[in-house]
């Protein structure tokens, strides 16, 4: 037993009717699938991953290795002191001897000169201490540079890979979601189809005993 | 307690399907009148009545001033056949959802008596005791009646404290039906198709390179897993598992890393089950039937988990809108039944990629070999 007699008002309005049920669940259907695509689309573009710089700040890494040499003063100072010491001591024998003024220069003169080569020679060693260093720390910040530029690098080529991916989701949810749209309109269009082919059957219900027209 | 619309949706679909009534003698022996007649019921009198307007109208009888109410009547009445083809369509299409193989029996049974009422099922007849109106009311709306024994109740009589059974018929009024399906929303729920969302949810989670999926947007029947996620050694080598084939013999099959899988796989899932619940009701739907059974797309399989009481179903009346602790079960759930009905074919019993590793081999001998690598390769000699 088929719907046209529970329906009634005529065969073919109840065929009208039929003819529309098919077109109405398809677009149900393809509503209900818009829907879903689009809280799809809203949760992919709302958990999209965050931008990563590809420049970002890299100066905290770089530190200048030069700043820690320190210029060897202690030493010249130190030796100065001991020059200094060492004249004193050496003017007391020349006094306590009778030496004459001028040996005395001579000998200070001298004394002074033998503490700024020493000196100098110690500062020598300190500054290529100092050079080696620094070449050293120059060669780990430059290491550390390339490994922080290498992990970036990184990151932006995963970055790159899961970005594109995503887009792929977003563009191919995009699509279906257009798919869905075009497919309810056409469902919408074809219910209203059906339902018009029916309606031209009302001049039918109107002429149909017991409706519009009263009933002999 | 029993849940009164998964036993009755049952028994209807049972009762439906089978040709039981076939064999009632009863039932042979009698005619059965399907003739509900609703347009011709509900239009009986409307011609006499557009008739009575327009000749009030036309001769200056109103009642109300400047005919104004008349006018509205004779306006309500042209459309009102337009009106209730719509109507009638609507609910029938939306009626029709109680018999999609996956429908969730937790929806309302009545809907399921009014499906079968009318499509003239045997045993639903105006001779079994059902009938159904089709009412046009003042205020422009139509209203679908639905009286039978299976709409009726029962209540205490307060007098003589009986207990009695009472009409309590299905009413569902068209601006109510209109109202619901134009906010994209559904008298009696469809379960989506989740077996179709996930075989299509293999290809967008990133586990599989594109050469493995086909023109039809399907994973091609051979395709495996990207080798990304695969376990191997230190040296690069492929860590299999070696499976005991019996007689000494064993072979290599694949092991991936799960960790790597699940945080590859969870955006996804994340992003599909926000698509399901933006119709909160279809997430339901989907629970009671698939999720929270585990049970698969068998049809039988979800009818026997139904039938045997294992019920852990959300309740549409009570349920809606689902709390976010419901939320968050759904989500897990859902991510554990693609992981277990779905991706688990791809990650068990895989066989090598490389040709050489896919013999059959000692077992003994190959067991040896690779505590002896896992030695090497730990300096644990």
């Amino acid at each position: 037993m088929g719907p046209a007699a529970i329906i009634g008002g005529g065969l073919s309005i109840a065929s009208g009717i039929i003819g529309s049920i098919g077109a109405r669940k398809r677009a149900k259907a393809a509503a209900r699938e818009k829907k879903r695509l689009q809280g799809k689309l809203n949760s992919l573009e709302a958990n999209r991953q965050e931008i990563i710089n590809p420049y970002q700040d890299l100066s905290s890494m770089v530190s200048n290795p030069f700043a820690s040499l320190s210029v060897a003063t202690g030493a010249a100072e130190m030796q100065i002191e001991e020059a200094d010491i060492s004249l004193a001591n050496t003017l007391d024998t020349l006094r306590a001897t009778g030496a004459s003024a001028g040996g005395a220069t001579a000998l200070a003169q001298a004394a002074l000169k033998s503490k700024k080569g020493v000196s100098a020679s110690i500062e020598v060693q300190e500054k290529q201490n100092e050079d080696k260093r620094a070449a050293g720390e120059k060669q780990k910040q430059d290491a550390l540079l390339r490994e922080g530029q290498r992990v970036q690098e990184g990151e932006a080529w995963e970055f790159n890979q899961r970005e594109q991916r995503e887009m792929q989701e977003l563009d191919r949810t995009a699509s279906l979601l257009g798919a869905a749209q075009a497919a309810e309109a056409q469902a919408q269009m074809d219910q209203t189809g059906a339902i018009t082919g029916a309606l031209g059957t009302l001049g039918g219900i109107a002429a149909t005993p017991g409706l519009f027209k009263p009933q002999e | 307690m029993e849940n009164k619309n998964v036993s009755q949706n049952l028994y209807l679909k049972q009762f439906n399907q089978s040709d039981a009534i076939a064999y009632s003698k009863q039932f042979v022996a009698n005619a059965n009148d399907y003739n509900f007649q609703l347009l011709d019921n509900a239009y009986r009198n409307a011609g006499k009545a557009y008739a009575q307007i327009k000749i009030a109208i036309e001769t200056n009888k109103c009642e109300s001033e400047h005919c104004a109410a008349e006018l509205a009547q004779i306006k309500q009445l042209k459309e009102a056949p337009q009106a209730s083809l719509d109507f009638l369509s609507s609910l029938v299409a939306e009626l029709s959802v109680t018999e999609e193989s996956s429908f969730d029996p937790n929806n309302n049974y009545k809907y399921t008596v009014a499906n079968s009422l009318m499509n003239g099922r045997p045993g639903f007849s105006k001779t079994d005791g059902y009938n159904a109106y089709l009412d046009l009311l003042p205020d422009g709306s139509q209203q679908i009646v639905f009286m039978g024994p299976a709409f009726k109740t029962t209540i205490e009589d307060p007098f003589t404290f009986e207990i009695l059974e009472v009409d309590n018929p299905l009413i569902i009024n068209s601006s109510a039906l209109k109202a619901l399906i134009d906010s994209e929303t559904s008298l009696v729920v469809s379960t989506p198709d989740i077996s179709a969302d996930m075989v299509r949810l293999l290809t967008e989670i990133g586990t599989f390179s594109s050469d493995m999926i086909g023109e039809d947007g399907n994973l091609k029947p051979n395709a495996t897993i990207s080798e990304e996620f695969m376990l191997k050694n230190l040296d690069g080598s492929f860590d299999y598992k070696i499976v005991d084939l019996g007689n000494g013999k064993g072979k290599n099959v694949l092991q991936f890393d799960m960790n790597k899988i699940e945080k590859k796989v969870t955006p996804f899932i994340s992003a599909e089950v926000a698509g399901l619940m933006s119709s909160e009701q279809d997430a339901v739907a989907a629970w009671n039937v698939y999720i929270s059974k585990h049970t698969s797309e068998d049809e039988d399989e979800q009818m026997l988990q139904f039938a045997i009481g294992e019920n852990f179903s959300w309740i549409y009346e009570t349920d809606l809108p689902l709390s976010q602790d419901k939320k968050v079960l759904f989500e897990s759930k859902y991510k554990q039944y693609f992981m277990d009905n779905y991706l688990k074919q791809f990650i068990t019993n895989q066989m090598p990629t490389v040709k050489e590793d896919a013999a059959v081999f000692d077992l003994e001998e190959a067991k040896k070999a690779k505590a002896q690598k896992f030695l090497d390769d730990n300096n644990l000699n």
